[in-house]
């Protein structure tokens, strides 16, 4: 495994120029090297270095500091389902849980490591917020986004992930437009307000 | 921008008549055709702030007009948006401007969809900064697993560069040169912290530096040049600040804080969602009247009113005002801890059937996990938070567990650590035993009042 032609162009002629030291390509280099093979091993850190005039280990130290950053070969695709607390509180363990059976994985709770099939067609692991709770429970697939993913979607959503998607969708309270519009009749289903009766 | 903004009593009519309090001003492009690309951004009176900036005024009355309008900083210190573009032009360049995309705060989603929306927004923000304060190379750090939204700036910023709103030589303006890239994070929530964000930029570790010297310095911003690190939300309503001016902008909401703002809910709500609104609306408002209500109709038991960063709010103080002033000033302040805090305006509501402990149990994790290790309190003690609440929440506490928790959250609470993410990891906690004593008080006895696996509640679907 190491980098193309077409990266190391890249690298040099598009990211280098960008900023005024040779060492900020780092991240994007590391994107690209990563989209190239899937993942990043011990010569992409040296032939990166290389190009950056930098130490190989400056490399790897950089890149084993970001957990999108994957330093042994991972599954065809990755499922990471969110379990911060907008997702946990509407069932993510769950999801979690039904995703790793239907895979023939063990879900491991309070562990935080990836689970790959045998197969190696899928690799799956739990991860943090990502900025879409209002879809939670939300699952990323290969840096794309798909919910709400209830437990009982979970054999919909493995057979037909698209139907899930929710990139370039607006947010569930924008379906009608921008406008923040009061629930109707909302006064007669809220408890009343707290000190309003005094 | 093309509308005009509305009188103070006059109610605004929306769809079938129903008379409604507000008008949005960041949210505009939501439900357009191409919304978020320059030809509808320019039906909408895109760019006009920046025209406006431009050819009618200089540098300095923008800075003036920004601090004339009192917009704090809606990534979660609420600092000054025009105090900090002023300090930053006083020292001497090549100065850089960096917009914070990294939003990562479990229950803030704002930015994601702003970005989504209308980046050109975003872009027009920008470049009146640059203007303004004297900046030729802009960044934009996007956090990494947003890669759709980085998709849409790219393709905003071409859009923009080809017609000619980037570039050199802006609007005609001789020497008004302006550079913008997007670089993306790789999955550091320590990144949303200006000065780790920058260190990731520079292609580094994200490890917080020490200030002084501060980013708005020479030696304390990226490459070392003074730099503006404003937040999404931000930069999105500056151009909207010299469109309708200084005083409309002053003169919605809360008058500490006022202008829009992107509130972001989630939890037990029935229409989680963003909402735009202006800044003190109140929590109940935000819960009963926009986001539906409760899911099963339950009480509310606590909010996370700046997502998991800040303290709890008990279920009973919903009539509080949302906004950046009202959260850090008393009663909303408690020792040793400091503020409840605002955020970044991401709630997230727990109904009655929350199992408290374990929430924290997952909120002390992801802190653990989130430590960039440099700072011992936070580097050793988010890990012991996580084994202790791992322990208290698997059904093995002890009666002393709660003992150390209190003593471990004082220990790294209290500006310990060279970032707020120190303090971040305690608020929940402490503010949890706080409020929720008796329910830890029954796990460590034996009497947990669900299984480890999850919160045991049934999950309705949708």
């Amino acid at each position: 495994m190491s980098l193309s032609q077409a990266a190391r162009d890249r690298i040099v002629n598009d990211f280098i120029p960008r900023y005024p030291s040779k060492r900020a390509a780092l991240m994007p280099s590391l994107w690209l090297a990563q989209e190239e093979a899937g993942w990043l091993g011990p010569e992409v850190f040296e032939e990166v270095g290389e190009l950056l005039d930098l130490h190989p280990t400056d490399v790897a130290s950089v890149a084993s500091f970001y957990v999108m950053f994957h330093r042994r070969k991972i599954g065809d695709r990755l499922i990471e389902v969110c379990e911060n607390p907008s997702c946990f509180l509407n069932g993510s363990d769950q999801t979690y849980a039904r995703i790793c059976d239907r895979l023939g994985l063990e879900a491991g709770h309070g562990g935080h490591g990836m689970q790959t099939t045998p197969d190696g067609k899928f690799s799956v692991r739990p991860t943090e917020c990502l900025a879409a709770c209002d879809y939670a429970p939300v699952v990323q697939v290969d840096l794309r986004f798909y919910g709400p993913v209830h437990e009982a979607d979970v054999d919909a959503f493995l057979a037909n992930m698209e139907a899930f998607s929710i990139q370039g969708k607006p947010s569930v309270s924008m379906a009608n437009g921008p406008q923040a519009v009061p629930v109707d009749g909302w006064e007669g289903h809220a408890p009343p307000a707290p000190g309003s009766a005094a | 921008m093309t509308q005009t903004p509305p009188a103070a009593d006059a109610p605004i009519q929306h769809g079938a008549g129903q008379p409604l309090p507000w008008e949005p001003v960041l949210m505009t492009a939501v439900g357009r055709e191409g919304g978020r690309f320059l030809p509808d951004y320019l039906l909408r009176g895109g760019y006009q702030g920046l025209t406006k900036a431009v050819q009618e005024m200089d540098p300095d009355s923008v800075i003036k007009e920004v601090t004339d309008s009192k917009l704090l900083g809606r990534g979660g210190a609420g600092f000054p948006t025009g105090v900090k573009w002023g300090g930053t032009k006083r020292n001497p360049g090549p100065r850089h401007l960096v917009v914070n995309a990294d939003e990562s705060e479990p229950g803030t989603y704002g930015n994601r969809y702003a970005i989504d929306a209308d980046p050109h927004g975003l872009i027009e923000g920008m470049l009146v900064c640059c203007f303004a304060v004297g900046i030729q190379q802009a960044y934009i750090y996007i956090r990494g697993e947003n890669l759709y939204g980085a998709e849409v700036l790219e393709h905003a910023l071409k859009e923009a560069y080809a017609a000619g709103y980037i570039g050199k030589n802006i609007l005609g303006k001789e020497g008004f040169n302006v550079d913008i890239s997007v670089t993306r994070g790789a999955g550091a929530y320590v990144c949303g912290e200006e000065t780790a964000l920058m260190e990731s930029l520079e292609g580094r570790r994200a490890q917080p530096r020490i200030r002084p010297p501060f980013p708005i310095e020479v030696g304390g911003g990226l490459f070392g040049r003074p730099t503006v690190v404003n937040n999404v939300e931000t930069l999105m309503c500056v151009p909207h600040i010299l469109v309708r001016g200084a005083a409309w902008f002053a003169s919605i909401g809360a008058p500490a804080c006022p202008g829009p703002k992107l509130y972001t809910i989630s939890g037990h709500v029935n229409r989680p969602g963003v909402y735009e609104l202006p800044m003190g609306t109140t929590l109940y408002d935000l819960i009963y009247k926009y986001a539906g209500g409760m899911k099963r109709n339950q009480k509310v038991k606590a909010v996370s009113p700046g997502a998991l960063a800040c303290q709890l709010l008990p279920g009973t103080d919903l009539n509080v005002q949302m906004d950046t002033a009202t959260l850090t000033r008393p009663p909303h302040w408690h020792p040793p801890f400091g503020p409840v805090g605002f955020g970044a305006g991401g709630i997230i509501v727990y109904g009655e059937e929350t199992d408290i402990v374990q929430v924290v149990a997952r909120a002390a994790g992801f802190f653990a996990r989130e430590s960039c290790g440099k700072c011992v309190p936070c580097r050793e003690g988010t890990h012991w938070m996580q084994d202790v609440l791992g322990r208290i929440a698997h059904g093995h506490g002890r009666p002393r567990d709660l003992g150390i928790l209190e003593d471990v959250t004082r220990n790294i609470g209290g500006r310990k650590t060279l970032c707020a993410l120190g303090d971040f990891s305690v608020n929940s906690v402490a503010s949890a035993l706080r409020l929720f004593r008796p329910e830890f008080e029954a796990y460590c006895n034996g009497h947990a009042r669900s299984s480890a696996a999850g919160s045991g509640v049934p999950v309705a679907a949708g």
